[in-house]
Order: structure tokens, then C-alpha cells, then sequence
């Protein structure tokens, strides 16, 4: 059994990887809404899952995630359709701010949710295209493709602030 | 993208998921190659300000190693206190299971607590059945009548601001707010109309004269989703005033005499036909 300091542990990961998984800046803008949703998402996850007697600890909480993404996963699905093809998507770059939590949510789905699993959840790849039921060259690929863009992203950020005026905005009216 | 290194393996080592013996190969490689350690250090230096963006705590710092179980029914028990506890929007009421009743205990012969309770009221109804208080029904609002009573009073004995030499051609000059013809009441003259203040909007208060000359007026004005009701009479002001609803309008008829007003309400508000016609004229 674990201790209440280690779930509240995992607790905290899992609710990081989900606030940080869902905002997308399409369904979900600001951390309110995505408290929101990241709430639901536990609940459901939490009912659902069924205790395996003997499983490791880290094991049980590759499991947890994986509920979390799939749930997330229909969620995300369910809203697309929806959305019934006639929604535009403002591109990324007409957005402001060009921080890696700008670049984040402007990733598909699919690199995002594997990026963030290794990187801000902490997993290895196998736990990882375990938790995402994928082979573990496909997640590779993705987080591959994930990293490339995302510094692709940042770059060109940069630029753009490297290029703004700094002392335009501010004028001595005498 | 070096030429040298596995792609597949540089991320595994910044990933932290390469075996202690992969690991010391993939550092000795590093060491000797300047451009994989700027590749390797590009990827861990994206790696930390994804942490940061998101406000991980810095790897190492949580130990998730230890062998252990939760437990899914604590979780779920946690999770119902959670929904249990949450605010509901509208403040609506959680189903619970009603309490157990106690046993009643054998009462006393005759009514109780509730039977009487219910006799009283009964008697109450009744008691205000036969006394007669005013219909319980739609009423119009008392606004209304306190507007309809103020312009007649101020405004009633002034000149008009519209002659009314044809009902029709009024109607068109007052606008298609208030685009409604006059009643017209028999024993009554209409001499003209004119804008008045009412209890949300501005009104038209049409002028009539009896024939002894005095001013008899009725205010019309437009009200948004208001419902018909019968005419209520009073007195204000030495005027003895009534007021009703329908088809969208208040109307407030004032005069210094009743007849007068049972006049207009017989034109205005009992009369279908008119109402009906008004109606049509506001849609």
C-alpha cells in the first residue's frame, strides 16, 4: 500500500501532465476550463480503474495515465465531431507569446500527449508507448518529430521578439 | 543532427532511459564529440523549460521507484467525497435517500396537528370567498396605473400635441412604436393625443372631451411581454381611474367621472375586436 505522500505525488504529476495536455487553445483557453475538465477526467479514471493486487507502483501509475489519455483521447475525439469541420483553427503564430507552453499546445495531439509524458511526466519511452498503446519506435518518431517542431517553434519566436522595435512604444511627450 | 549518433539513442540518454552500460558508451561518445554534446545540450535545455513552462519540479526530485498498490476503492471513495462535496451550479439539491421514519407512536382519538391545520385553511378560503376580496387572477401593474394617473393629471388639461382629425393619420404621426389607433368611445370626442412618460417607455395619451367638456384621457403604452389582464379600477388624485392589459399595451383610462372611463374601457378593454386589432398593429 502506498503511502498518502506518494499518491498525492503521483497525484500532483498526473494533474501537471493533464493541465498541460488538455490546454490546446482550441477547446480548452485557460486554466480554469482546464481545471475543469482535468477534474472530470480524474473522476471518471479514478472509478474506472481496477485495483491489480502485486502491481509495482510504477507500473500502477502507467496504468493511471493511460486511463487519463484515453479518456482524454475520447473527449478530444467527441469535441472534433462536434465541431463538424466548420471550425477554422487561428494558426499558432498568430497567437501571442512564444513560450515552450505556446509551442506545447500547438502540437497535434498525438506528439504533445507523447512529449509530455516523457518529459514533463517523467516516463521512459517503453512506459510511455505503453501507456499510449503504441510500439515503441512509433513513439520515438513522434517525440522526434515533437522536439523538432517545437524548437522550430521557439526559434522562430525568438526572431520575432528579436525583431521588435524595443524603444518604439516609448515616445518623450514634452 | 549529427551523423555519428542514433537519433533514437541521443533522445533515449536525454530522456533518461538508457541502461547504466548504454549510458557510460553514450558519454564516452559525447566527450570526444563536441557537436553531439551541443545536440544533446539543445535537447536538454528544451527539456527544461517544457519543466518550467509547466511547472514540474526538476527531474530527480520525485522518487516514483518504490514498489507499491493503490488502492482503487480508496480512490473512489475519494472521488465520490470530491463530486459530493462540489459546489452544484443553481444551487440544486443532491438526491439523498430519505431518513428512516421513526415508529409513529399511537396517537389520541380525534383530528391531529395536520387535520386541523387543514380545517383552518379551509375555513379561510372560504371566509375570503364570501367576503369578496379582489381576484387573485393577472392583475395590471401598479406602475402602470401610477404613470396613467400622473399624465392624466399633468398633462390632460394642456393642448394637444397632435389633432386627431382622422384616428389613422394620429396613429401614423405618433410612429410605429406606438402606431395604434384611438378607441373610439361613444359619448367621448377625441381631440388629439399626446407623448406622455409611462412606467417603462413613452406612451401615448390620447384626449377626449365629454360633453360637458371635461378631459377624459387614456394612456397607452407599449409593454414587452406583458400578459392580459382585466381591467382594475381606483382613484387617484380626485380621478377615478382604471387600467388593464392586452395584445402588448398597458392602458390606463382616467376621467373625473366613472361613466367616462366605463366608456373607454368598453371601447378599449373589453372590446376583442380592438385588442385584436392592436395586436396585428404591434407585430
Amino acid at each position: 500500500m502506498s503511502s498518502v505522500r506518494e499518491w498525492s505525488d503521483d497525484a500532483g504529476a498526473l494533474r501537471r501532465f493533464g493541465l498541460a495536455l488538455v490546454r490546446d487553445d482550441r477547446f480548452v483557453f485557460d486554466d480554469v476550463a482546464a481545471g475543469a475538465l482535468i477534474d472530470k477526467l480524474f473522476r471518471q479514471a479514478s472509478l474506472t480503474l481496477v485495483d491489480c493486487p502485486g502491481e509495482d507502483r510504477r507500473a500502477a501509475r502507467v496504468r493511471a495515465f493511460a486511463q487519463f489519455v484515453r479518456l482524454y483521447r475520447r473527449h478530444a475525439r467527441r469535441l472534433a465531431v462536434d465541431e463538424d469541420g466548420g471550425w477554422v483553427e487561428t494558426p499558432p503564430s498568430c497567437r501571442g507569446g512564444g513560450s515552450a507552453a505556446v509551442g506545447v499546445r500547438s502540437l497535434p495531439l498525438e506528439l504533445r500527449e507523447a512529449l509530455l509524458l516523457v518529459v514533463l511526466a517523467g516516463f521512459t519511452h517503453r512506459e510511455a508507448a505503453a501507456a499510449l498503446d503504441l510500439p515503441l519506435a512509433v513513439v520515438v518518431d513522434r517525440l522526434s518529430r515533437a522536439r523538432t517542431r517545437l524548437a522550430a517553434h521557439m526559434a522562430a519566436a525568438r526572431e520575432t521578439v528579436a525583431a521588435w522595435p524595443q524603444s518604439a512604444h516609448l515616445r518623450i511627450v514634452k | 543532427m549529427t551523423g555519428r549518433a542514433n537519433p533514437a539513442e541521443m533522445l533515449a540518454y536525454v530522456d533518461d532511459c538508457l541502461d547504466p552500460q548504454a549510458r557510460s558508451a553514450f558519454e564516452a561518445r559525447l566527450k570526444a564529440d563536441p557537436e553531439l554534446r551541443r545536440e544533446v545540450a539543445r535537447w536538454e535545455s528544451q527539456n527544461r523549460a517544457i519543466r518550467a513552462a509547466f511547472g514540474a519540479p526538476p527531474r530527480g526530485a520525485l522518487d516514483l521507484g518504490g514498489a507499491s498498490n493503490e488502492n482503487a476503492v480508496r480512490r473512489a471513495g475519494e472521488a465520490a467525497k470530491s463530486v459530493d462535496g462540489a459546489a452544484r451550479p443553481f444551487g440544486q439539491a443532491r438526491k439523498r435517500r430519505a431518513a428512516a421514519r421513526p415508529i409513529a407512536k399511537p396517537r389520541p382519538s380525534g383530528p391531529g396537528p395536520t387535520a386541523r391545520r387543514l380545517v383552518r385553511v379551509v375555513t379561510l378560503a372560504a371566509a375570503i370567498a364570501w367576503v369578496g376580496l379582489p381576484s387573485l387572477g393577472p392583475r395590471p401593474p401598479a406602475a402602470l396605473i401610477a404613470a396613467g394617473a400622473s399624465a392624466a393629471r399633468a398633462l390632460g388639461d394642456l393642448p394637444v400635441e397632435f389633432v386627431a382629425g382622422d384616428p389613422a393619420a394620429l396613429a401614423q404621426r405618433l410612429g410605429a412604436r406606438l402606431a395604434l389607433s384611438p378607441p373610439l368611445a361613444p359619448g367621448l370626442q377625441l381631440i388629439g393625443a399626446r407623448l406622455a412618460p409611462g412606467s417603462q417607455a413613452t406612451a401615448t395619451l390620447y384626449l377626449y372631451e365629454n360633453s360637458r367638456g371635461e378631459r377624459v384621457t387614456l394612456m397607452v403604452e407599449p409593454l414587452d411581454e406583458i400578459g392580459a389582464a382585466p381591467a382594475r379600477r381606483g382613484e387617484a388624485d380626485g380621478l377615478s381611474v382604471a387600467a388593464w392589459t392586452g395584445a402588448g399595451y398597458g392602458f390606463v383610462a382616467a376621467a373625473h367621472d366613472d361613466k367616462d372611463v366605463e366608456s373607454l374601457i368598453a371601447a378599449a378593454g373589453a372590446d376583442d375586436d380592438f385588442l385584436a386589432d392592436a395586436g396585428a398593429q404591434r407585430r
